[in-house]
C-alpha cells in the first residue's frame, strides 16, 4: 500500500496558552509509555512465566499509574481523545 | 454514536454538497494524508521547536526477554 | 514577471473549442485546451515559483494551500467530466509549456487511451465503513479491581473483548467490499483516512472506490443499503458519482 503523505502539525501557542499546551504534549507521552507498559505487562502476564507476587506487583503499579493519569487529565481538563495523535505508519500513537 | 447510512450524490460543479476534503485529497494524492507526530511548535508565530514524536515512540520498545540457548 | 508553468488537470478526447469558456481553475485562473494527436489535456497556467519541485515540496505539507488546489482543480476535473470520458490527473502535475504537456500525452498515449475506454460511460463511487470505538472511559459503576491481579484481568477482558470487535468490523468490512465490487466493474481500497483530519471517532475498516456504469448507479446504491443495514454496528457512507480519480490511475515517474 502506497505511504500516505504525512503533515507535520503545528502547534500555535502563546504567553497565554503555553503551559496547557506543552502539558498536553508531554502527557500525550507519558500516555503512550504508560498504554505501551499495560500492553506489555498483559503478553509478560500471558506468557505464564512470572510468580503471583510479580503478577500481583504489575496490577498494583499499573493501577496505580492509570489513577495517576486520570487525575492527571482531570486537573488539566483533556480527556483521553485530546491525547491521541497519529503517528503515520505507526498509526493512532493511543491504541483505542 | 449512532450507525446509520449517508448517502450523497452530487450533480456536478455547482452542486450544493461540499465535497469532503479529506475525500478528495484521497483520490488527488494518490494515497491521502494523514497528520504526522511531527509537532512544529510555535510561540506567538515564531517556530521554535520541531518535536518528533514519531522517533520517539520507535526508539521505545517493548523490552523483550531474550530466549534461552 | 513571474514565470508560469502548465498546471494538467485531467484528459479528455473531442472537447468542443469553447466548452470550458466558463471554467475557472487554480487561483481564477482560465482553462485552455492543448491537443495533439486526438487527446485533449486541459490545462491552466500558475506560478512556477509556487508549484516548481522546491515550491512543491514546501506546499504539499501546508493544509491550507491543499484545500485550496485540490478543490480549484476538482471543480475543472468535474466540468471536463461533464462533457465526456475523463482521465483525471493527480494534483500538481506540472509542465514548463505546451510543448511539454504535448510531450506527456505523446509518452503516456496508450495508457491515456485504455484509461478513457475503461471509464467511458462510468462513474466512481466511494464508500467508507467506521466501526465505532469501544467505550472510552471504563463503566463508572464498576467496583475498582481488589488486587493488581484482578486490575489485569479486567484489562485483559477489555482487550480481548475490542479484538473480536475488532475481527469483527474487519470482516464485515471485507465482506462488503467483496460484494460491491461484484457489483461494479472495476473496484480499488484506499488507505483508512486518520481520524484527526475527518473527525469521525472510531476506526475506518473501509475505504473503497467502486467504478460503475452509469445505468446501474441505482442498483449500486440499493446494494450499499443492503449491506449497510446488514451490518447495523458499522457507520456507513457511500458518496458519488465521482469522475474516475481512483481509475485514471498514471503512476507519476
Amino acid at each position: 500500500m502506497v505511504e500516505r503523505r504525512s503533515l507535520p502539525q503545528r502547534m500555535e501557542t502563546d504567553p497565554e496558552s503555553i503551559e496547557r499546551d506543552l502539558v498536553k504534549l508531554v502527557l500525550t507521552i507519558v500516555e503512550l509509555v504508560r498504554q505501551l507498559m499495560e500492553k506489555q505487562a498483559l503478553r509478560r502476564v500471558d506468557q505464564g512465566d512470572l510468580t503471583d507476587d510479580q503478577v500481583e506487583g504489575l496490577g498494583l503499579g499499573l493501577m496505580h499509574l492509570e489513577q495517576a493519569m486520570d487525575d492527571l487529565k482531570e486537573r488539566f481538563d483533556l480527556t483521553t481523545a485530546d491525547l491521541n495523535i497519529d503517528l503515520g505508519p505507526l498509526g493512532p500513537l493511543l491504541g483505542d | 454514536m449512532s450507525a446509520g447510512t449517508v448517502e450523497s450524490r452530487d450533480g456536478g460543479p455547482q452542486s450544493l454538497q461540499q465535497v469532503a476534503l479529506v475525500d478528495l485529497l484521497d483520490r488527488l494524492l494518490g494515497s491521502g494524508v494523514v497528520l504526522s507526530g511531527d509537532i512544529v511548535i510555535s510561540l506567538s508565530g515564531v517556530d521554535l521547536v520541531q518535536v518528533s514524536l514519531r522517533a520517539l515512540i520507535t526508539s521505545v520498545r517493548a523490552h523483550v526477554e531474550a530466549d534461552d540457548g | 514577471m513571474a514565470e508560469s508553468a502548465r498546471y494538467l488537470y485531467a484528459i479528455s478526447r473531442s472537447l468542443a473549442g469553447d466548452a470550458l469558456a466558463d471554467v475557472r481553475g487554480i487561483r481564477g485562473a482560465p482553462v485552455a485546451v492543448v491537443r495533439h494527436e486526438g487527446l485533449d489535456a486541459v490545462v491552466g497556467d500558475v506560478p512556477l515559483e509556487e508549484f516548481g519541485e522546491d515550491g512543491l515540496r514546501t506546499h504539499l505539507e501546508d493544509l491550507a494551500w491543499l484545500e485550496e488546489v485540490a478543490r480549484g482543480h476538482d471543480d475543472v476535473v468535474r466540468a471536463v467530466a461533464e462533457l465526456g470520458p475523463t482521465a483525471p490527473l493527480r494534483l500538481a502535475t506540472i509542465c514548463l509549456d505546451d510543448d511539454g504537456v504535448r510531450r506527456r500525452l505523446e509518452e503516456s498515449r496508450g495508457s491515456l487511451v485504455s484509461v478513457l475506454d475503461r471509464v467511458a460511460g462510468r462513474a466512481e463511487w466511494s464508500v467508507k465503513l467506521v466501526a465505532p470505538s469501544a467505550a472510552a472511559e471504563p463503566a463508572a459503576e464498576e467496583d475498582r479491581p481488589t488486587s493488581g491481579a484482578e486490575f489485569l484481568r479486567r484489562k485483559k477482558a477489555r482487550s480481548d473483548q475490542r479484538q473480536e470487535q475488532h475481527l469483527g468490523a474487519t470482516g464485515a468490512a471485507e465482506e462488503v467490499h467483496r460484494e460491491l465490487a461484484a457489483v461494479a466493474v472495476a473496484s480499488r481500497v484506499l488507505p483508512p483516512q486518520d481520524p484527526q483530519l475527518t473527525g469521525i471517532a472510531g476506526t475506518m475498516v473501509l475505504n473503497g472506490a467502486y467504478l460503475v456504469d452509469l445505468a446501474a448507479g441505482d442498483d449500486f446504491a440499493v446494494r450499499f443499503r443492503e449491506l449497510a443495514a446488514a451490518h447495523p454496528t458499522l457507520q456507513a457512507e457511500s458518496a458519488g458519482p465521482w469522475p474516475p480519480y481512483s481509475f485514471a490511475v498514471l503512476e507519476e515517474p
